[in-house]
C-alpha cells in the first residue's frame, strides 16, 4: 500500500560542520547545532528565520527553545524528537514529512549535535543511561559488546562469513580516502591491516566498530511543491518507516529473531510504501554502529540471504564504481565518522543530487538505514523526481 | 553481612526484575511466570502481555541451560572496568528451555573448546563483588566439567 507521505516532502538543504576528534571540538554542543542548521538553510536558500520547525532523535539537547533566538525564529510551529537511539534518523526524516504535508510547519529541520566536552557523550547521549543491570553486572557495557553478542550468532550459528564484516569495512574506508572531511581517510584498510587488528569484543576487531566524533549535522525539510521552486534538486523521501515488530523492543538479548539488524518490519513496510525493492536500489547508506550489523540489515532488507551473504557482501560489490551495492559512500559510520549516524542522511541526499564525492552515475533511489540492532529502528528511501 | 543489591541498584532497563536479583541473592535462581496465564516472562515486566494480567510469580528452578551467544571482551570498557584485570574474559547469553527459553546472560568460565553456541552450561551462584557492582551474578560453566559445586 502506497503511503499518503509517498514523496509528499524533501531534503532541500545539508549542513555540516567539521569532524572533530571526540573531546576536540572548539565549540559546545549548541553551537555546533546552529553552525549546522544555519548551513543546511543557506544551502537551501531559505532564511534561517524561516526555519518553524525542529525534529531529532535519541537524547538530542539542542531542542527548539535553546537555539530559536540565535537563529531568529519568527515562530516555532512543530518540534518532536523521535525516541529510540541511532535506530531512529529516518523515523526523524519521516515525522518531518509529516509535519509539513500536513501544514503543521512549513520549513523543518532534522538535526543532531554532539560534543565530549558538553555532554556524556556515550553513557547519556547514546546509551541514553539504559543499559540494564543484566549487562553491567556481567561485564557488558558498550554497543560493541552486546552488538558483538548478535554478530557472533550471527556467524556461528546462521553460517553467515566473518568475511562479509571486513567486506563492509574495507568498502568503506576505500570510500573515504576520496573525501577530504572523513577521520579514516589516510587509512588503507587491506586484508592484512584488517587481519591485524586488535580484537575489541569478538567477533569484532578495530575496524568493525564505528569512530566517535564531535560535530553536527542538519538537513532541511520541505513539501515537494516548496521544493521545487529552491536550488537545490530536491531528494524525495519516497518512504521511512519507524518501529518494530512483535519480539523486537528493549528485551536484554531475548528479542526475536536475535541475530540480524531488527528490521525486518520497516524494511517490508518501506518496500510497500515506497514500491521499489532492493533490486531497485542505487546506493544505500547502512548505519554501521559495527559492520556485522550493516551485515545485518542488508539481510533484513531483502539485498541477500544468510545463504548468500558471503556472496553478495565482498568488497568488489560494495564499491564504487563497479558495485552493484555501493554502500557507504563518503565513509560512513566507521570512516567517514560517526554524529550517531546523521552524516549518512547528508551522504544519502548527495548522491540524488549527483555530488557525492564517490558518485554512482545517475543515482535515482537512495537507501538510509538507521541504526540496527536498536531496540527500535526504522530505515529511508529517497528518490529524485523520477522515481516519485 | 547482609548485604542487599538495593544498595547500589543501576537504573536502567525495565526495573521490573528485583526479585532476580533478591533470588540470587538467596541462593536460588528464578525466573518469572504470569501469575494467571503461565507464560515465561522474561525480561520481567510489569504486566503479561499475553493475558494481561499484572501479577508475576517468581519460580526457583534449575540452573541450566545452552549457550546461545557469546563475546570474548578484549578491551576494558568504561563502566566495567572493574574487570580490567580479567580481560579478555566471556559473557555469554544462555537459553534456559524450561523457562520458556528465557535468555540469561552471565559470565562464562571454561575452556575455549567448549565454548560454542548451543553447548549445556550449568549455573553458579557468585556473591556480591565490585566485579558485580555490588550484585550477586551468575556464572556459566560447561556441563561436562562436573555437577554442580
Amino acid at each position: 500500500m502506497m503511503s499518503k507521505l509517498r514523496g509528499a516532502a524533501a531534503v532541500v538543504g545539508i549542513g555540516q560542520t567539521p569532524y572533530y576528534k571526540r573531546g576536540a571540538s572548539p565549540h559546545p554542543e549548541i553551537k555546533l547545532a546552529l553552525q549546522a542548521i544555519v548551513g543546511a538553510c543557506e544551502d537551501a536558500g531559505i532564511d534561517p528565520t524561516d526555519v518553524d520547525g525542529f525534529i531529532s532523535y535519541a537524547s538530542e539537547r539542542n531542542d527548539a527553545q535553546k537555539l530559536m533566538s540565535a537563529l531568529g525564529t519568527k515562530e516555532v510551529r512543530f518540534a518532536s524528537l523521535a525516541w529510540i537511539h541511532g535506530g531512529g534518523i529516518p523515523g526523524a526524516l519521516s515525522i518531518a514529512a509529516m509535519a509539513v504535508a500536513t501544514g503543521q510547519a512549513n520549513a523543518v529541520v532534522v538535526y543532531r549535535s554532539m560534543a565530549e566536552s558538553s555532554t556524556q557523550r556515550l553513557r547519556v547521549m547514546v546509551a541514553q543511561g539504559d543499559t540494564a543491570a543484566q549487562y553491567l553486572v556481567n561485564g557488558l557495557e558498550s554497543p560493541a559488546q552486546i552488538l558483538a553478542l548478535r554478530s557472533q550468532r550471527m556467524i556461528e550459528k546462521h553460517g553467515v562469513p566473518r568475511d562479509t564484516l571486513k567486506a563492509m569495512a574495507r568498502a568503506t574506508y576505500y570510500h573515504a580516502r576520496n573525501n577530504p572531511r572523513a577521520y579514516g581517510r589516510n587509512t588503507v584498510l587491506d586484508d592484512e591491516t584488517y587481519d591485524n587488528a586488535r580484537l575489541i569484543s569478538e567477533p569484532y576487531n578495530l575496524f568493525d566498530c564505528s569512530r566517535e566524533n564531535d560535530g553536527a549535522c542538519a538537513v532541511l525539510v520541505v513539501s515537494a511543491e516548496r521544493a521545487r521552486d529552491l536550488p537545490r534538486k530536491p531528494a524525495y523521501i519516497l518512504s521511512a518507516p519507524m518501529g518494530t515488530l512483535n519480539g523486537g523492543g528493549a528485551l536484554e538479548e531475548n528479542i526475536r529473531p536475535y541475530s540480524f539488524a531488527g528490521q525486518v518490519g520497516v524494511a517490508t513496510r518501506m518496500w510497500a510504501e515506497s514500491g521499489y525493492g532492493p533490486k531497485d536500489v542505487d546506493v544505500a547508506q547502512i548505519y554501521q554502529n559495527m559492520t556485522g550489523m550493516g551485515v545485518g540489515s542488508l539481510i533484513d532488507h531483502g539485498f541477500c540471504t544468510t545463504e548468500n551473504a558471503g556472496e553478495f557482501i565482498t568488497f568488489d560489490n560494495l564499491i564504487v564504481p563497479g558495485g552493484s551495492l555501493p554502500v557507504n559512500t563518503s565513509g560512513g559510520d566507521l570512516a567517514e565518522g560517526f554524529i550517531h549516524g546523521m552524516g549518512l542522511v547528508a551522504e544519502a541526499v548527495r548522491q540524488i543530487r549527483g555530488d557525492s564525492v564517490n558518485q554512482v552515475p545517475g543515482a535515482k533511489l537512495s537507501l538510509m538505514t538507521g541504526g540496527p540492532g536498536d531496540t527500535m529502528s526504522s530505515t529511508g528511501l529517497l528518490g529524485s523526481e523520477e522515481t516519485l | 553481612m547482609e548485604y542487599k543489591f538495593e544498595q547500589v541498584k543501576i537504573v536502567g532497563g525495565i526495573g521490573a526484575d528485583d526479585e532476580f536479583w533478591r533470588g540470587l541473592e538467596r541462593g536460588e535462581f528464578c525466573l518469572p511466570t504470569c501469575a494467571s496465564c503461565g507464560t515465561w516472562m522474561w525480561p520481567a515486566h510489569f504486566r503479561c502481555g499475553a493475558c494481561g494480567a499484572w501479577e508475576m510469580q517468581w519460580n526457583a528452578i534449575e540452573p541450566r541451560g545452552t549457550i546461545f551467544t557469546w563475546t570474548r571482551s578484549w578491551y576494558a570498557f568504561d563502566r566495567v572496568s572493574e574487570r580490567t584485570a580479567d580481560v579478555p574474559y566471556v559473557s555469554a547469553v544462555v537459553e534456559i528451555p524450561h523457562a520458556g527459553g528465557a535468555r540469561v546472560m552471565g559470565i562464562y568460565e571454561g575452556t575455549d573448546e567448549a565454548l560454542r553456541i548451543g553447548v549445556d552450561v550449568v549455573g553458579h551462584i557468585l556473591p556480591p563483588s565490585e566485579k558485580t557492582k555490588g550484585y550477586p551474578s551468575i556464572v556459566w560453566r560447561p556441563a561436562s566439567s562436573g555437577p554442580v559445586a
